[in-house]
């Protein structure tokens, strides 16, 4: 869903708020494709809301593997240009998505602490296990 | 000393009658203009309709649904977070879900002030509702409003999961007072004002 929902954002003209797609627009009208993408892009994002936050790790994880860069490089990317911030429907409700962005910081801070697991054994949670 | 005739006394009674109903007949001129001055007017009446109809969608649709509380209040998040991360995402997961919960419940307060001001109001000009089920409303938002407020201080104090209960009650509640509002605005739900241009989908206005 991640995936999808950076795809549908990327579909729209930041200046007009308006969804492109040639091949939709060719076989039907631009207004009915626009109209269609923008419900895809609400239904995806509701979707999203919905999800626990180990889903959305795990979804942030899938979509770092195929965008083929590095790790590192990726979570920084994330963590100082927030791109999911924009990635989000016009119409939608501001509580879900301060939920979502905040669901969004998290998992990048999970992954990142998977990545460095060096900075999680210096800072071990008393709740976790003292075998782990 | 010369004691005042019967007919100065006579006339004297009749001035203090006179001014008597005069007085009388000024309070009752600024009664009635008072009144016509708390009447009211077709702009702030408007105004008030959609205000209203406004908070009851924000409600409806955006704070209220079950899967968004469930998401926000969701202990298997913390059990994740807990179990995967170190004890510094442990406490920025808290702090981010304690602002997400703390506006959540600050967003509720918000819409459902707008949505009592519109009963106490104008709602009466539009819905007859009898009298039990107003006063039944007049005792939810009061019991609504404080428990928002309690709900602010122990997720401020406690964090996102310090009250679960006070949670679950808050929304039930607040969706019951939605239904009773919606029966309030349910005269704008008619198919031509659904139809109107630069409307979003499913919004009635």
């Amino acid at each position: 869903m991640l995936d999808r929902l950076i795809y549908l954002a990327s579909m729209r003209d930041y200046n007009t708020g308006l969804y492109y797609h040639d091949g939709l627009a060719a076989r039907f009208s631009q207004e009915v494709a626009c109209e269609a993408l923008a419900d895809c892009h609400r239904e995806v994002f509701r979707q999203l809301v919905a999800c626990s936050l180990e889903n959305v790790v795990c979804q942030m994880e899938a979509y770092m593997k195929s965008t083929h860069t590095s790790p590192d490089e990726f979570l920084a990317a994330w963590r100082k240009l927030e791109p999911y911030r924009v990635a989000v429907p016009v119409e939608a409700d501001p509580l879900s998505a301060q939920l979502l962005f905040s669901t969004f910081k998290i998992a990048l801070a999970v992954l990142e602490a998977r990545l460095n697991p060096r900075s999680r054994e210096s800072d071990a949670s008393p709740l976790r296990s003292p075998g782990r | 000393m010369a004691q005042p005739s019967p007919v100065f006394l006579a006339k004297a009674g009749l001035v203090i009658q006179l001014i008597l109903f005069l007085s009388i007949g000024v309070l009752l001129f600024l009664s009635l203009i008072f009144l016509v001055w708390r009447s009211p007017r077709a702009e702030d009446s408007s105004a008030a309709l959609v205000e209203a109809r406004q908070a009851l969608v924000a409600l409806q649709t955006g704070l209220l649904p079950m899967e968004l509380v469930g998401r926000i209040f969701a202990r298997e998040d913390l059990q994740y977070v807990r179990s995967q991360a170190p004890r510094s995402v442990c406490a920025m997961f808290l702090s981010e879900r304690k602002s997400v919960a703390l506006a959540w419940a600050g967003q509720v307060r918000k819409q459902m002030l707008n949505l009592m001001r519109f009963h106490l109001g104008s709602a009466r000009f539009y819905a007859r509702l009898s009298f039990r089920t107003e006063l039944a409303l007049a005792i939810q938002f009061a019991g609504l409003l404080l428990a928002c407020r309690a709900l602010q201080l122990v997720l401020y104090v406690g964090g996102p999961y310090a009250a679960p209960r006070i949670v679950g009650a808050t929304a039930a509640t607040a969706a019951q007072v939605c239904r009773i509002s919606e029966r309030s605005l349910a005269f704008l739900n008619s198919a031509g004002l659904g139809a109107l241009p630069g409307r979003p989908s499913g919004a009635s206005l």
